[in-house]
């Protein structure tokens, strides 16, 4: 049986950018956040791994998993809604309510 | 030159200022003199600046203008910390469903043509999933509309298939699933589940003997109470494997090999907070029923599994009846495209599980040591053990409800999501043995697939400034503080 050819380095970092973005396009923040933090961590792994013929069906699961968070991020960004209070900028400042009748 | 309403209402207030002096006070009802009439000439239409009128009821108090809220844009969102309650949808999974809300929407159970065919492969591959997460055969998976109606499909299920000869069932005090078959339901220890007490009250006619098996102070069972509890005529011992309010995981291994022991008692148990968080094999519990709740793992509501058993096979009644499929336990047509998502929802899982569940250790030790090393008298309910996922956490001399009230920016829950609505104290924190007071200030945190750290530093954050306003308005704090033991004091005074 012939050698696997893995994929080139070019062809994992062009793939591992365009995943990062398409993770950083999600509108809610728990989605983007955990995405970009898997992405990095799978690409990572990728990086480790030296065997050719796992790297090539990683590669592959990966281009597979781009496709599906493309159309997610798209339905995602269609219907993604309202901030978290986590992401409050400083210019919008937390409302702290008071009682009226002092 | 002042426009026309300004002017106005600059004589409107000149004149009931003048009214005001010369009459002193005027009662709400009391008619104005004919004189004054004559001069209202704003048009009634017209409110000036600040206008107001005080109402009786208000009792003096000023009343603020109603806040606008900005566009959808502006609004912000609490953060979401309930995972047991629910948890979002993986944006995987839905992607996975959309095909078959869209195109593919034929009907699984259709033989004679395509549309049938390609929904059908998409349910079986969808068992499949669910099958390898619990270590099951596919065909021992039943697609149900939930957690709830595999409870009650089981539990009642299998007590009616045998109640010629088998008239007893053993649960927990903890157990949720077990309300619906009390007898005894309006008894002190009963767990209530609202939604269910119709079905309880009709099986409890049926004339059923229950035994509540208590926990220990940990939460856990002991096995030894329970093979006590065990009599010939037991037909079913349904116990939950993980708490959905303090996370004890019940020894499902120890339990499964002492009743496999017992020939004609049937095991089940109620899974839906442990599958996909927790490593789950039926074959290691020994157990022959299951329920799985396909929103408590990233997949979409109204949908469920049960597990049933065909080696050997588990016998029981089905509660609907029709069509017969799902081996004739769960008759009516499949909802395809939720079978399809609780299937790559429990595809995920097995593939997540791990590092999922090292990140939630991390996050959870993470929020308890950041609320430990700043607030003290704080009590974690339930196992050390347990799932690290659901953290169950007393404030002493904080009352839980009003830390929910003042916490708008973090979305918690002070026990499960059935009896949120109600202030009574935790019935599973009682069975546990807690202080009637600890059970009261409870808050649960449910962490996540999706959770951060920022949001778990921003609910440090917050907890911490909270329960330290809230105590410092407490009188029961100040004399904590002065160092007055609590529990000495008589409060009656008579």
């Amino acid at each position: 049986m012939s050698a696997v050819v893995p994929p080139s380095r070019r062809a994992i970092l062009s793939l591992y950018s365009t995943s990062l973005r398409t993770a950083n396009s999600f509108s809610s923040y728990n989605f983007r956040h955990y995405f970009l933090r898997r992405t990095k961590e799978k690409f990572r792994q990728l990086q480790n791994e030296s065997d050719p013929a796992r790297i090539q069906s990683q590669f592959n699961e990966a281009v597979k998993e781009l496709a599906v968070l493309r159309r997610s991020a798209i339905v995602n960004q269609l219907y993604g809604g309202w901030k978290l209070a986590v992401e409050r900028t400083p210019e919008q400042p937390e409302e702290t309510m008071t009682r009226s009748d002092n | 030159m002042l426009p026309r309403a300004s002017r106005a209402a600059l004589r409107r207030t000149g004149i009931s200022r003048a009214a005001t002096l010369s009459h002193g006070r005027r009662g709400f009802v009391q008619p104005s003199g004919a004189d004054r009439a004559s001069v209202m000439d704003v048009p009634s239409t017209y409110q000036g600046e600040a206008h107001f009128t005080p109402r009786s009821d208000m009792l003096g108090f000023k009343l603020e203008a109603p806040r606008r809220e900005g566009s959808a844009k502006e609004k912000i969102r609490p953060i979401y910390l309930d995972m047991q309650a629910t948890t979002p949808v993986d944006p995987r999974v839905l992607d996975a469903m959309l095909p078959y809300m869209t195109d593919q929407y034929g009907n699984p159970h259709s033989r004679t043509h395509a549309y049938g065919w390609e929904a059908e492969q998409a349910v079986e591959d969808a068992r499949k999933h669910v099958a390898d997460l619990i270590g099951a055969d596919p065909k021992d998976i039943v697609f149900t509309s939930g957690a709830t109606e595999t409870n009650n499909m089981a539990i009642k299920g299998v007590a009616r298939f045998h109640k010629e000869k088998k008239r007893h069932i053993i649960t927990t005090q903890t157990v949720r699933s077990c309300k619906f078959l009390s007898k005894h339901s309006y008894s002190t220890n009963s767990q209530e589940h609202k939604c269910v007490l119709d079905s309880c009250r009709k099986l409890g006619e049926e004339g059923f003997d229950i035994t509540y098996l208590p926990v220990q102070k940990n939460g856990i069972i002991s096995l030894d109470e329970l093979e006590a509890a065990l009599r010939p005529d037991t037909s079913l011992v349904s116990i939950m494997t993980v708490n959905n309010e303090t996370g004890v995981i019940q020894p499902m291994k120890e339990i499964g090999t002492l009743l496999r022991k017992h020939r004609g008692v049937y095991f089940h148990t109620d899974a839906a907070q442990a599958v996909g968080k927790i490593p789950v094999d039926v074959n290691e519990m020994n157990v022959d029923l299951m329920s799985i709740s396909g929103h408590k793992l990233y997949g979409p509501k109204g949908i469920g599994a049960a597990y049933v058993r065909r080696r050997p096979r588990v016998r029981l009644e089905p509660i609907l009846s029709g069509g017969g499929q799902e081996r004739g336990l769960r008759s009516g047509t499949l909802p395809t495209a939720l079978a399809v998502g609780i299937g790559e929802a429990a595809r995920i899982a097995k593939q997540e599980m791990q590092r999922d569940h090292a990140r939630i250790s991390e996050l959870s030790r993470r929020l308890i040591d950041g609320i430990n090393s700043r607030v003290e008298h704080v009590v974690r309910n339930g196992d050390v053990n347990g799932y690290p996922g659901c953290v169950n956490l007393s404030f002493s001399y904080v009352e839980g409800e009003s830390l929910l009230m003042a916490l708008k920016d973090i979305a918690l829950s002070s026990g499960s999501a059935c009896t949120s609505a109600s202030l009574e104290p935790s019935y599973v924190l009682r069975a546990l043995g807690a202080a009637e007071d600890m059970a009261h200030s409870s808050l649960r945190f449910g962490l996540g697939r999706f959770t951060t750290e920022a949001e778990v530093d921003f609910v440090i954050k917050h907890i911490i400034r909270t329960v330290d306003r809230l105590r410092e308005m407490s009188p029961l704090w100040e004399m904590v503080q002065e160092g007055i033991d609590i529990n000495s004091i008589d409060w009656s005074q008579h």
